[in-house]
């Protein structure tokens, strides 16, 4: 479905009878998503029934809650036309930071300056990437390939070799062990996925960000601004990345400068796979959000299934298989929906 | 073989510096950063000049890109970590051809694209020491599961010593259930270590053999609160793991000194671009380590070593 390039008067009901028809697809998209999860579980839950302990599950939950924090706000860059692959060395970069200035054997600051400074460091780096965008007029894919490396080289220069241990025992708890036995990062997550959701649905701000995402140029003659939306969404994505930086990083032994490596790819596929349409304008937040569950869930997947020694050494290209796996069967769902829509025209 | 004080008078009176590229897989971990403090002291030691760089992410391609911009400033020695043999071989040959002395130190490279390899422990000591340390710690009539997580699948030193556990479990009542690879990625090393605490009800004890998987299995078997049921043990530097010493998730930490090791590489270095170290030799002076046996092109570090709770704070890297 291509985006219509010339805007018309009848452009809007166009838009509107083509967003009822993708709302439709999607759905089916993310039955999909859901049939490939479930019938996952079970299988596995057959050879192994560990699997379906609630131990494993939390597990995986507390996994997945940075990943899903994070997709909420590169989905919204996708959905405006851009992408964002610089996010696993920001998220580098803000734990270096953050360690730098709240362990106990750094500067000892109180997490009271040391949390809401990384908050503010995250969404500067964010709206400087989106004015890069929106303003000078860079493809986000350059902008955020060259952030890629150069985040990440400034995280060896400031941790210098040295790993940062030593968090304040309040912040390892609250994610460690968490508030009434659930871990912060889940809170967080949910907190995020209700503030997205409301975003998209409730308030004008979402619609806008999905129409500059269809057509920037029906965009602009219905005189949105551009740039404050994009500085919007790459300002969103810088703070909810800081955000999942506070609330994952400290469940690690260590802070060292090789964190988040790969996390910006793992986000990126949970969008594209959730069904986020990488030319803009289109995407579910469900849809993600069941991706990075499925996505999340490969790594333990192949350990209860018990793929031998030699299988072992295959694990990367077992991920990409199901990953490949996961978009067939989208494809394969949309195009039976969409056979099934032209009988009905018929 | 002339002693280390008389080398550096004579070298002070000539002409120019040494000039001696430390290439390590990863810059920027402790690991390497812990090297080359000793590379470091080694060169103020002997006079010579140290340049110290390598990639942040560990990618071989750098490695070989950095190798051929030394050839290029025509410096005196190269000493390689190679992430992966086969990829930086290439530029390492060039090297030589160049006229350049190159060797490898803490992993081996292929035998013609080096003169010498600096070895920290042969396969064999890690292997058994890793395996007996165990034992040692829980005793040698143990029965159950064991896993190792190692780094990469591609990753020759951790894949060597394997090798060398492998047959040590065989002899004892040990089950090796599975090895695991998350990479250099500390998140994928906690995932690893929580999946296999759930899969494996009977599991006794985890092997964590690189400085990013050692620290997580740790911190897996603590969160999980199975510290005392699961003993980790492994191959990590002793300021990552000191806390886990301390509160018993980990008995021992084996590594040997990763201080003496860079020591030692900058004083081959230095013995070979001297013409002090001739192919065949069979032992070499080393400042402050005494002298060092060589078997066939391996120079050897010595033993290893084993941090517990009774000695571990008195090292500081």
């Amino acid at each position: 479905m291509s985006r219509s390039q010339t805007p018309t008067i009848g452009h809007d009901s166009n838009t509107v009878r083509l967003s009822v028809r993708f709302a439709r697809l999607i759905r089916h998209r993310e039955v999909g998503l859901l049939l490939l999860i479930t019938l996952t579980s079970v299988v596995v839950g057959i050879k192994d029934i560990h699997f379906l302990s609630f131990e494993v599950w939390r597990d995986i939950l507390v996994r997945c809650a940075p990943t899903a924090i994070v997709a909420c706000g590169v989905m919204l860059v996708v959905v405006t036309g851009e992408i964002d692959i610089s996010v696993g060395s920001l998220m580098a970069l803000l734990a270096a930071v953050m360690g730098r200035m709240i362990s106990e054997n750094e500067l000892d600051l109180s997490c009271w300056i040391g949390i809401p400074a990384t908050l503010c460091l995250g969404t500067l780096i964010g709206v400087c990437t989106g004015s890069l965008v929106s303003l000078g007029r860079v493809p986000s894919i350059i902008v955020t390939l060259g952030l890629l490396t150069a985040l990440r080289g400034l995280t060896t220069l400031m941790m210098g070799g040295e790993n940062i241990d030593r968090l304040p025992e309040g912040l390892t708890q609250l994610a460690k062990q968490g508030l009434f036995g659930v871990p912060i990062s889940i809170l967080t997550a949910v907190g995020v996925i209700g503030l997205t959701s409301v975003l998209i649905h409730h308030i004008p701000l979402g619609r806008r960000l999905y129409a500059l995402g269809s057509s920037a140029e029906s965009a602009r003659m219905a005189g949105l601004s551009e740039v404050r939306l994009k500085l919007f969404v790459f300002g969103y994505t810088g703070f909810l990345t800081a955000l999942a930086t506070i609330v994952d990083v400290p469940r690690l032994p260590k802070i060292e400068s090789g964190i988040g490596s790969e996390f910006e790819l793992l986000v990126v596929t949970c969008v594209v796979v959730g069904g986020v349409a990488i030319s803009g304008g289109q995407g579910r937040l469900i849809g993600v959000l069941l991706a990075v569950v499925l996505m999340t869930m490969i790594r333990p997947v192949l350990t209860f299934i018990d793929i031998g020694e030699a299988g072992e050494k295959w694990t990367r290209a077992i991920q990409g298989m199901f990953i490949l796996l996961a978009v067939v069967t989208d494809s394969f769902f949309s195009r039976r929906q969409r056979g099934s829509e032209k009988e009905h025209a018929a | 073989m002339t002693g280390t004080s008389g080398e550096k008078s004579t070298d002070s009176s000539g002409s120019r510096k040494l000039r001696i590229a430390l290439l390590p897989k990863i810059k920027g971990i402790s690991y390497f950063s812990s090297c080359f403090k000793g590379a470091e002291e080694a060169a103020k030691e002997l006079g010579v000049e140290l340049i110290y760089d390598g990639p942040t992410d560990g990618d071989p391609r750098k490695q070989a890109e950095m190798i051929e911009q030394w050839t290029i400033d025509g410096v005196d020695v190269i000493c390689v970590a190679p992430n992966a043999p086969d990829v930086v071989a290439g530029a390492m040959k060039e090297a030589r051809a160049a006229g350049i002395s190159v060797i490898t130190w803490d992993a081996d490279g292929t035998t013609e694209s080096r003169s010498f390899f600096v070895n920290q422990a042969s396969a064999r000591a890690i292997g058994e020491g890793l395996v007996n340390t165990m034992l040692q710690d829980l005793g040698p009539e143990t029965e159950g599961d064991v896993v190792i997580i190692s780094a990469d699948a591609t990753s020759a030193n951790q894949n060597a010593w394997i090798e060398a556990m492998k047959p040590a479990l065989g002899k004892s009542k040990l089950n090796l259930a599975t090895i695991k690879y998350p990479g250099e990625n500390a998140s994928n090393a906690l995932a690893d270590g929580q999946d296999v605490i759930s899969k494996y009800p009977n599991l006794k004890g985890i092997f964590g053999i690189s400085s990013v998987s050692f620290p997580g299995a740790a911190e897996a078997v603590e969160q999980s609160g199975k510290g005392g049921q699961v003993l980790v043990t492994g191959l990590s530097t002793p300021n990552d793991m000191k806390k886990f010493v301390h509160n018993g998730t980990v008995r021992s930490v084996v590594l040997w000194n990763t201080v003496d090791l860079g020591y030692l590489t900058i004083h081959v270095a230095k013995a070979l671009a001297a013409g002090e170290l001739k192919d065949g030799a069979a032992s070499i002076k080393a400042g402050r380590l005494g002298e060092l046996s060589i078997v066939g092109d391996n120079v050897m570090l010595g033993d290893i070593m084993v941090f517990t709770k009774a000695n571990i704070d008195q090292y500081d890297f």
